[in-house]
């Protein structure tokens, strides 16, 4: 037992002094993330902004999206209560996918870059690295915990809490080991490190998603649900202490099961079968499109399911509405005031959650092109009649393909679900679905033209787009509870684009965002064609 | 014969660094010429110019008379190339890689590709993830040997190769030779570009050092000379042109500046000579020269 664990300590001083710079922004970044909105949050409670807030956040959209509250009257609700409701749930997720990357980076990706092989020869047991970055993840994060808990209290905001302060860092902290937990164990079962942390962030997906349906339809439910752990916490109200045992619990199982895994495998191989091959090669692969698509294979059909699960737990929630509507007299008032139904509102405001993950496919894909450019694996591939015109050109057209399918399937299921959930008293048909869906198409086409044009210019600055697209999920995600202004909400491509069924189609921005977005992918293509391509270096 | 590649005064910078400052040399038909230069030279970095995988600053680079950067897609169509490192998409098998490769090359003898992967021993049913670094080479060079080109460009091909799967390479490349074709072979493996090539190109910190036929070369440089005599052969240490002198009782190893061959001979005949032999630089010798200064 000590021998597979040797010199794991030496490793871990190791990866702290490696990675102190990634640490600092890895803390600094969630933990003023969590931490520091409290005197923003001051603000929106000032006069009415509590009561305001509560109802909005009743509506099942925000619920979907934010979490329950246990408050139920809505003068319980405190700074603190509003403060735990809307950002715990964000925050926990956040450290969550995080903590995932960095075990499947420090762990399975080492191993197939070969890192490991090297370390192992010398005098290091066998399952000390993953010990060491396991170990090194849970350490980050109790200190993003305490973190968390100080800077939270340091406000001295009334109803902000030292007990609630420290357990939301806490709840944070969890959320990361769990998602480690997570990761350590897909870092086993996988056969490489892109489909752990693909299987990873995907498990954690649908633990979102999940919760999602059961927080509208019965919050008991998500008591099942591992994220639940962390983010049902309710500090500030209840003060629910023990959920966080089994978090600890999950975590501890988790690693066991990992470690157990890691035990009898071998070393660059995974738990997943690998079958013999062919021995030629089908027609279908014997061209630039054929090989472009057989290597994103994996990556769409695993999202593309993920789009289609996202929309039946969405859509799942129509029928739980009008029941909903019933028992709060606030809210009914509000609907019928505004003329536009709670399905329709819920339906624009999921849409475009929904259309900004459908963005993440097709950035991947174009992104896919310069990850293999970067690995030489393309050199052979130059020196044949094969242009660069062809390999830039299917990568983008492949995108789009991709980002039209992922709305189709999103919206599609969406719709699919809602409709049958509602029964007689829909109010939508599925091409009301489908028009609310590619009426955010522009938005995906911009984040493909981006990602076209880092590809031209400055292809290690693909993954910008990534963070611009949360940046923007991030600006929609609190432009429905914080009142932004116009200019800084607009720094999201989404937001020029109207919200349907609530708002009506806008034909100029819809062509205006179009054509913008074809330009960037015609200005990526001739940084593209004329830069030195990059191998390795 | 005519003139395949022809690369004159060519530069290239990385940001600051400066990895070619001034590379020129010429490859004609039926002609194998051995790249050949220290780590970090700036071979690889001629090579990917020639192939129009990265630009140039300054000077020319034709190959088929052709420029390598603006005409690259008329210049792919006939030539043939396999990187030192060959990295294969994990998730595909060996064979249809190679089916891949003959497809977006155009051109592919089938029959040729069989008989190339019996010869090397490959089993194209294997998920390239599971190869050998030596397997993974393989690959790229049945690729590239099973295709018909006029010119092939090989970058440390057989980096990774068992000494057998070496000398089945070297083979095919004589054949390729007697059939006329062109060949540049970057490659440290002096043994191997002493047997296959016609001329040699040293490249040294991004310039040209030394090139010429190998005999010609030679020429320039000293022959290891040992000799054994009745004499005191001490005395050969003072003799013009002699170098690297060391002795062992009546016998003595040196290096002689070919140049001053006839007098090393004059004097040595003074002491009783028992025994002479003198052997002609390798390219290794050659090459520690360079290496070295
Ligand atoms: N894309 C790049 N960016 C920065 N530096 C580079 C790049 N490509 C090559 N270099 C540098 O240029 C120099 C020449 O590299 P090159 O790969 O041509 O050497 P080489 O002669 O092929 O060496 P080896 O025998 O090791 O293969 C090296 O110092 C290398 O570090
Ligand atoms: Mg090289």
């Amino acid at each position: 037992m000590k021998e597979k664990f040797a010199q794991w300590d030496t490793l871990f001083v190791l990866y702290l002094k490696r990675d102190w710079k990634k640490i600092i922004v890895w803390i600094l970044g969630i933990g003023l993330f969590s931490a520091a909105f409290v005197p923003a949050f001051e603000e929106i409670a000032k006069g009415q902004g509590l009561l305001g807030m509560y109802e909005t956040l009743q509506n099942p959209a925000m619920i979907s999206m934010v979490g329950p509250t246990p408050v139920e009257t809505a003068s319980d609700y405190t700074l603190g209560a509003m403060y735990a409701h809307e950002m715990l749930l964000f925050c926990g997720l956040f450290a969550m996918i995080i903590a995932a990357l960095h075990v499947v980076s420090h762990t399975r990706k080492e191993e197939d870059l070969g890192l490991s092989e090297l370390v192992r020869s010398f005098q290091i047991g066998r399952q000390a690295n993953s010990f060491a970055a396991i170990v090194e993840t849970i350490f980050i994060n109790v200190l993003l915990a305490f973190f968390i808990g100080g800077v939270m209290m340091s406000f001295g905001a009334d109803t902000i809490s030292a007990e609630g302060s420290f357990l939301f860092g806490a709840s944070v902290g969890f959320a990361g080991i769990i998602g480690a937990g997570i990761a350590l164990v897909m870092a086993q079962i996988m056969p490489t490190s892109s489909a752990a942390t693909g299987s990873a962030l995907g498990i954690i997906g649908l633990l979102y998603i999940v919760r999602a349906g059961t927080d509208v339809s019965n919050v008991d439910l998500s008591m099942f649900n591992p994220l639940g752990w962390a983010y049902l916490t309710y500090p500030f109200t209840e003060n629910n202490w023990t959920l966080l045992f089994f978090a600890f619990i999950f975590g501890l199982i988790m690693v066991v099961i990992a470690f157990a895994l890691e035990g009898s495998r071998d070393m660059g191989a995974g738990y997943l079968p690998e079958r013999e091959g062919r021995r030629y090669a089908k027609k279908s692969l014997l061209s630039v499109r054929g090989l472009f698509i057989k290597i994103n294979k994996g990556v769409m059909i695993s999202w593309l399911i993920a789009f289609i699960l996202m929309g039946v737990a969405y859509g799942s929630i129509y029928g739980d509405m009008q029941t909903f509507l019933e028992s709060s007299e606030v809210m009914k008032q509000m609907f019928s005031s505004s003329g536009v139904s709670i399905e329709e509102s819920f339906t624009s405001t999921i849409m475009m959650v929904m259309i900004g993950l459908v963005s993440i496919l097709p950035i991947a894909i174009v992104n896919k092109l310069f990850t293999q450019e970067d690995r030489s694996l393309l050199s052979q591939i130059y020196a044949t009649k094969v242009t660069r015109t062809q390999l830039f050109w299917t990568s983008i057209g492949l995108a789009v393909f991709a980002g039209l399918v992922g709305i189709l399937l999103a919206a599609g299921s969406l719709g699919g679900t809602a409709i049958s959930a509602m029964g007689d008293s829909s109010t939508m048909d599925t091409l009301d679905f489908l028009v609310a869906g590619y009426n955010f198409l522009p938005s995906v086409l911009f984040f493909i033209g981006l990602a076209a044009l880092a590809l031209g210019w400055s292809p290690k600055l693909g993954k910008v787009v990534y963070l611009y697209l949360g940046y923007s999920f991030v600006i929609n995600y609190f432009g429905g509870i914080l009142d932004l202004p116009e200019w800084f909400s607009k720094t999201a491509i989404q937001s020029w684009i109207p919200r349907m069924p609530m708002e009506n189609f806008d034909t100029p921005i819809f062509i205006t965002i179009t054509v913008i977005s074809i330009a960037l992918m015609a200005i990526g293509y001739l940084g593209y064609s004329r830069r030195d391509m990059i191998e390795g270096t | 014969m005519t003139e395949i590649v022809n690369v004159q005064g060519l530069q290239k910078s990385f940001g600051k660094f400066r990895a070619l400052s001034d590379v020129s040399f010429t490859v004609n038909t039926g002609e194998v010429v051995g790249f050949i230069g220290p780590n970090g030279a700036g071979k690889s970095t001629t090579i990917r110019i020639l192939l129009g995988i990265i630009n140039r600053e300054a000077g020319d680079a034709e190959i088929f008379g052709k420029d390598t950067w603006k005409d690259s897609l008329e210049i792919h169509k006939r030539i043939s190339y396999v990187p030192g490192d060959v990295t294969l998409w994990g998730n595909l098998t060996g064979g249809e890689i190679i089916d891949l490769f003959l497809k977006l090359h155009g051109g592919g003898d089938k029959q040729k590709r069989d008989s190339l992967i019996k010869r090397f021993e490959l089993d194209p049913k294997k998920k390239a993830k599971g190869y050998s670094k030596g397997n993974r080479q393989k690959v790229g060079l049945i690729a590239a040997l099973s295709v018909n080109s006029d010119l092939y460009i090989f970058d440390e091909p057989t980096s990774g190769l068992d000494p057998l799967m070496e000398s089945v390479f070297q083979e095919e490349v004589e054949k390729i030779k007697e059939s006329g074709k062109a060949i540049l072979l970057s490659s440290h493996i002096l043994s191997e570009v002493e047997r296959l090539a016609d001329k040699v190109v040293i490249v040294r910190q991004g310039e040209i050092v030394e090139a010429g036929t190998l005999d010609e070369l030679r020429h320039l440089t000293r022959s290891t000379v040992t000799i054994e005599a009745e004499g005191d052969v001490a005395e050969m240490a003072s003799v013009n042109g002699v170098f690297n002198f060391k002795q062992k009782d009546n016998q003595a190893t040196f290096s002689a500046n070919n140049q001053y061959l006839n007098d090393i001979l004059m004097e040595a005949s003074k002491l009783g000579v028992k025994k002479f032999e003198s052997a002609p630089p390798t390219l290794e010798d050659l090459f520690m020269r360079h290496y070295e200064g």
